[in-house]
């Protein structure tokens, strides 16, 4: 059986998820010692050439999978620190990961998650057809909101689309058929399942898809939690499996915490922070 | 040896227990196996039992009167007709067949009453909103709505007798073991905690145990960030033909303790019955 990972980049005006991308790959590669390809579109592709980084994408990822962009009306506020913009959110194609994926197992990846450790290498051999994270940890510890744990206030654990593991076969094919047609029938879903439906979220589809494949009940096999720096947080400097940040606090701007983590996973949803740091990175790696 | 499940109710001028009572009866006889799925019925009026469409889910019914409300479940040991029993409050419903749970029950214990309780969503119910008067008074946590019990204990026997006398004379057992927390009303659950607490037979009726899995559907106490009058305020029941139920988008496995009483409707009634007559 071949294992992989899988990371999907669609750039935007805004964000370059393709150099995200390449940091997360290379940190994921090192540390799992496993295969990453790459799903794109052609003007990401572009860019990446233009950008001077197609050619070490080249080396690093096993295959540059190549799709038509998808369309999207979904936008999103990302904070930078203290400052925020709205964005064009691309995130609409992640249930044809079965379809794009050359690996028999494959780990799904966000572009703003970065491995650290050999953690997940756990999961490969468990089994389980799919399997997704149950929560986020916040790194401070005191930001987490209910919205955060549920998919709303009466309804379902919100689960964390963040890392997927699946094994291709046709159980996992029904997982993802159902992340689709939620997708597309978004917001009767968000009557039945009591959510807003402003924007389309992933780990929301997918948290769907797993309760009502596993009987209308939680449960089941899942892979760790989440450690998450939330888009406030900044990262200061970069070491190996080493990020040193600045954790803020929601209320005031002058209750910074500094804090350094280590030798563990994280999902940096500070997406600008990353991509200032990317050379360093991808020196350091 | 025999085993049955015990509902005692009493007339009562805003619920109609007996209504209750025999929704859980038919979705017992629906989803029980064989030999566990014995039901007796205690009741102040027998005549409206015979109104009933098929008054045989109650293998046994017991006329009595000497108790209203819930003080009569305090008298189960000595009104049920088998040799081990589970008294049930009536307002609750079956949903699988628990019968692995009995099993156990018979062959390991005497006396058993759980010490927990779930959400609608599987959580172990941890809010103390109704449970102030065992906090406070470091009382056992026992939820009465599933109470087994062998007829033959000596065990059973005090416990039951002490539940008696403490339902008996609320006043002074409320003054002497409860101060901290003074509860309004001295319910089954208080009378049978405090009685466990006095005999100090707590780890040998109320033990760790993952099951019974019984829903307790009262609204402040499903983990919510609000607080909540109703629980049907916040999500819908769903019933469906099959006889079975989701609350909210969770499909109910175990045993719920719906609370509202006017859950129970005449098209679920229908709904079981249907589903019984065609087994």
């Amino acid at each position: 059986m071949k294992n992989g990972i899988l990371i999907f980049a669609h750039n935007s005006r805004d964000i370059d998820y393709a150099l995200m991308s390449l940091v997360s790959a290379k940190f994921a590669k090192t540390n799992l010692q496993v295969p990453v390809s790459l799903v794109v579109d052609k003007s990401t592709v572009e860019w990446m050439q233009t950008s001077n980084i197609y050619d070490l994408s080249q080396e690093i990822f096993d295959k540059i999978i190549e799709i038509e962009k998808p369309v999207t009306q979904n936008i999103r506020v990302l904070n930078d620190g203290y400052t925020s913009k709205t964005v064009p959110f691309i995130n609409s194609n992640r249930a044809s990961v079965w379809d794009l994926t050359p690996y028999d197992r494959t780990l799904l990846i966000d572009s703003d998650f970065l491995i650290m450790s050999n953690r997940l290498n756990e999961y490969w051999d468990v089994n389980s057809n799919v399997m997704l994270s149950p929560a986020m940890q916040d790194v401070r510890g005191d930001r987490k909101g209910i919205l955060d744990s549920w998919v709303s206030e009466t309804g379902i654990p919100l689960y964390w689309a963040t890392t997927v593991m699946f094994t291709k076969n046709n159980e996992s094919k029904i997982f993802f058929d159902l992340v689709d047609v939620i997708r597309t029938n978004y917001n009767y879903f968000a009557d039945l399942f009591r959510f807003n439906p402003k924007q389309y979220r992933n780990d929301i589809a997918f948290s769907i898809a797993k309760h009502m494949l596993n009987g209308f009940d939680t449960g089941a096999e899942n892979l760790p939690p989440i450690l998450t720096l939330l888009d406030k947080d900044l990262i200061h400097s970069v070491g190996k499996n080493q990020l040193r940040v600045y954790l803020n606090d929601n209320m005031s701007e002058d209750q910074v915490v500094i804090a350094s983590i280590k030798d563990l996973d994280v999902h940096v949803m500070n997406k600008q922070s990353i991509i200032r740091n990317a050379k360093e990175f991808l020196e350091i790696l | 040896m025999t085993f049955g499940y015990l509902i005692v109710v009493s007339k009562n001028d805003s619920v109609d227990y007996l209504k209750l009572a025999y929704a859980l009866a038919l979705s017992i006889k629906n989803t029980q196996r064989k030999g566990f799925d014995k039901v007796a019925l205690v009741t102040d009026n027998i005549k409206d039992v015979e109104k009933l469409k098929s008054p045989w889910v109650f293998n046994n019914v017991i006329e009595w009167n000497q108790e209203t409300f819930w003080d009569g479940r305090s008298w189960m040991d000595k009104l049920s007709p088998w040799d081990h029993t589970i008294c049930l409050d009536a307002d609750m419903l079956f949903f699988r067949d628990y019968s692995h749970w009995v099993k156990y029950f018979i062959e390991n214990s005497e006396l058993y009453i759980p010490n927990k309780a779930y959400t609608y969503r599987g959580e172990t119910v941890k809010d103390s909103y109704y449970r102030k008067t065992f906090e406070h008074n470091d009382l056992p946590n026992l939820y009465s709505f599933y109470t087994f019990f062998k007829k033959d204990s000596k065990l059973s026997e005090e416990f039951f007798s002490l539940g008696r006398h403490i339902l008996k004379n609320p006043n002074e057992f409320k003054n002497l073991f409860l101060g901290n927390y003074l509860p309004k009303v001295v319910g089954t659950d208080e009378a049978f905690s405090l009685a466990a607490k006095i005999l100090d037979i707590q780890d040998d009726i109320s033990y760790d145990l993952e099951f019974p899995r019984v829903v307790h559907l009262k609204p402040m106490i499903q983990n919510w960030p609000w607080p909540a009058d109703k629980v049907s305020d916040h999500v819908g029941f769903y019933f469906d033909l099959q006889g079975k139920l989701k609350i909210g988008n969770y499909q109910q496995q175990d045993i719920v303790h719906y609370n509202e009483k006017n859950y129970v409707t005449d098209e679920i009634i229908s709904i079981l019955e249907e589903i019984l007559w065609k087994k």
